[in-house]
């Protein structure tokens, strides 16, 4: 029973495997399409089945029994356990629907899935009063194992979810009177003749297809969560985290001294070019001058006046020069005041809505402002905007979820936040210009990120993030 | 008239004052930091404080700050600010009061030394001077902005002179018209701006305000 079980596990799971690559292959669906659609569609659409099953079989009130905990009955439990695990499925599904953008829940999210299924299990049976309480502690337990340790939280999930599709699997296959493998409503022993007995195979098709998907999770989890942190822990291979960390240390160190050599020579070869030249011609003006007033002091006159504009001149390229190095309001104000600044500066309306309480650091400062510029220039060029919006606030918190809330970067104790939003034409690629891309680089220095959303036809949004204190408060009168 | 220098480097302190003093304005106390200057003001009340926005001792814009205490503490005092560099944010902040008596100009005008004191004049008489830079910024911002887009483009051009602190005498010059059709266009600017009738010199105050703040 077990070997043919297993065999047809392992054939479904081939012929799946091969369909999917011969699809892909062929070109008429796409990969993206696969995980982004069908998956949470079947992941949805197992908990819709599971809880018209739950209301069609039988007691319609089955969840109620979830409320009277002493009066739950042997016959309404099981289906109070489809019910929570059909929920949790479909929540799950609804939530891999919803997209990325609201794909930042905090890494224990991942127990929001498996506690219901445990849950669920454990209704199957009928436990006293002092077994609830310590259940339900355990649960506030894990509530805040996940709070304060979420990556170890993480990895229990992982585990978690293969046992529990392991026992399922298991039980399922010492059940020779279940028609199907049924894994998840079904409970180790007699139970689950009894309770499938009366129920029809839908019922079992669904426990089975319930079970795959939670193991298939939990299997997806396993490389991403416990996997590491386990060879890492057994010392079987280098610690995947502080390599990678090392390597993106190299790239942005590098980036950072090649972008400051380059910023070195256009202020050399502005100077050279510019105040420098201009310079030399006024002091050649003026020696002619010399020369001419004995002789014709009206020519000289012209030349002194020259002389002048020609000073004048050059202390607008130097401004101009000044500005582009550290613009003066920066270093007199900070990042809100400069921003604010830049945003007067703008040709098109531009609105700020910033929030700062204090200083940040000179450099991080400066790299945030020339970000802001470059978004705004962006979008003053490009965008055909009528309206820029600029938003920067600062998170103290230290557990400020990152948007890459996988990564293991050491996180300073706030976060930086800005968002540049224009109503512009919107498909902006960051690819394709070498402004952003700086920017990007620029920030990564501080281990910063940048996000660009830009759809055809708008509106355009950039997003930094950037991990960071505010020094002293500010101590301006004005 | 009387006036207060503040300036930190001594070459251009140095110069600021023997400009003045050659085209009698009288320099009561020339100073080289922002309490020095916060004392000189509060000390000496002068018809007119000349004051570079860096300053010591945080070289920042100290220069600025100490001004806009003094002003707070004598409302409508002149303060006209020198700077490298200008910033529409400043700009607002000096005429936020609202009361006049502000300039805020380029050092490089001191280049043009009749200009300059037409200016230190002109802010000590209670007018508004703003940098022809700062202006132009506007001017490139402000293109589509109401109330500014009912004006004509010779009123715009009016107002625009009347913002770097010119008499109408000087505007009728600039722009090749008799000072009869500059008071007519400034009636005419007043009008559109909603500003209710006073003395002239305090709406074209509030008229230079009405361009910077729309």
């Amino acid at each position: 029973m077990m070997l043919r079980l297993i065999l047809v596990v392992l054939l479904a799971a081939g012929c799946c495997a091969l369909a999917w690559r011969m699809w892909v292959a062929t070109g008429r669906i796409s990969k993206a399409w696969v995980t982004r659609r069908l998956v949470p569609l079947v992941v949805a659409g197992v908990g819709v089945c599971g809880l018209v099953l739950s209301w069609s079989n039988g007691d319609p009130f089955a969840f109620a029994h979830l409320n009277g905990i002493g009066a739950m009955t042997q016959g309404a439990s099981w289906r109070s356990a489809l019910l929570l695990q059909s929920v949790a499925f479909l929540a799950a599904g609804l939530w891999l629907i919803s997209g990325p953008a609201s794909r930042r829940l905090p890494r224990w999210g991942l127990l929001l899935l498996p506690i219901p299924v445990i849950g669920g299990l454990l209704l199957d049976r009928n436990y006293g009063p002092a077994a609830w309480a310590a259940i339900m502690v355990g649960v506030l337990l894990a509530l805040a194992l996940a709070t304060f340790f979420p990556v170890v939280a993480a990895d229990l999930a992982t585990v978690g979810l293969v046992a529990v599709g392991l026992i399922g699997i298991v039980s399922a296959a010492n059940s020779p009177s279940v028609p199907l493998p049924s894994v998840f409503v079904a409970v180790p022993g007699g139970q689950v003749s009894q309770a499938f007995g009366a129920v029809s195979p839908k019922l079992a098709l669904l426990a089975a297809v319930e079970g795959a998907v939670v193991l298939a999770f939990g299997l997806w989890l396993v490389p991403r969560t416990i996997g590491p942190h386990a060879m890492a822990l057994l010392r079987l291979e280098p610690d995947a985290e502080l390599a990678g960390r090392v390597e993106q240390l190299t790239q942005t160190r590098a980036d950072a001294v090649d972008t400051a050599a380059a910023e070195l020579r256009r202020v050399e070869r502005d100077l050279h070019d510019g105040a420098q030249a201009r310079l030399v011609a006024l002091g050649m003006n003026l020696r002619a001058a010399e020369r001419l007033i004995p002789t014709s002091p009206q020519a000289a006159m012209a030349l002194v006046a020259e002389a002048r504009e020609s000073s004048a001149k050059a202390l607008t390229e130097l401004r101009d020069l000044v500005r582009g190095v550290h613009p003066p309001v920066l270093a007199d104000r900070g990042l809100a005041d400069a921003v604010r600044a830049l945003a007067l500066d703008t040709p098109i309306r531009t609105e700020t809505d910033i929030d700062l309480p204090g200083r940040l650091d000179p450099p991080v400062e400066s790299a945030c402002y020339f970000a802001v510029a470059e978004a705004l220039a962006n979008a003053v060029k490009h965008s055909g905007a009528r309206l820029v919006q600029i938003r920067i606030r600062h998170s103290p918190d230290p557990g400020a979820p990152r948007a890459d809330s996988w990564s293991f970067a050491p996180s300073a104790s706030g976060l930086l936040r800005l968002e540049v939003t224009d109503d512009g034409v919107g498909g902006a690629d960051p690819s394709r210009g070498t402004g952003l891309q700086g920017v990007e680089r620029r920030l990564a220095t501080f281990d910063g990120i940048l996000a660009v959303n830009s759809p055809p036809g708008g509106p355009t949004m950039i997003i930094m993030e950037v991990p960071c204190v505010l020094s002293s408060l500010r101590t301006s009168s004005c | 008239m009387r006036a207060v220098v503040a300036e930190d480097l001594f070459l251009l302190r140095d110069g600021l004052v023997r400009l003045l003093e050659a085209h009698d304005v009288e320099v009561e106390a020339a100073v080289d930091s922002a309490p020095g200057l916060l004392q000189a003001l509060l000390d000496h009340r002068p018809d007119v404080a000349v004051v570079d926005v860096r300053l010591p001792p945080s070289f920042t814009d100290d220069g600025l700050r100490a001004a806009l205490d003094a002003r707070r503490q004598v409302p409508g005092l002149p303060v006209l600010i020198l700077s490298q560099y200008v910033e529409q944010l400043y700009a607002r902040e000096l005429l936020a009061d609202q009361a006049g008596g502000v300039g805020y100009l380029l050092k490089d005008r001191v280049f043009n030394d009749d200009q300059f004191v037409d200016a230190v004049r002109t802010v000590a008489g209670g007018g508004t001077v703003m940098d022809p830079e700062v202006v132009a910024k506007l001017l490139g911002r402000r293109a589509r902005d109401e109330p500014i887009t009912r004006l004509s483009a010779r009123e715009r051009e009016v107002l625009e002179l009347m913002a770097e602190g010119r008499s109408n005498s000087a505007i009728a010059q600039r722009l090749f018209i008799t000072e009869k059709a500059v008071g007519k266009h400034s009636t005419s600017i007043f009008a559109k701006l909603d500003l209710a009738p006073s003395t002239d010199d305090n709406r074209r105050v509030l008229a230079v305000l009405a361009f910077l703040n729309t």
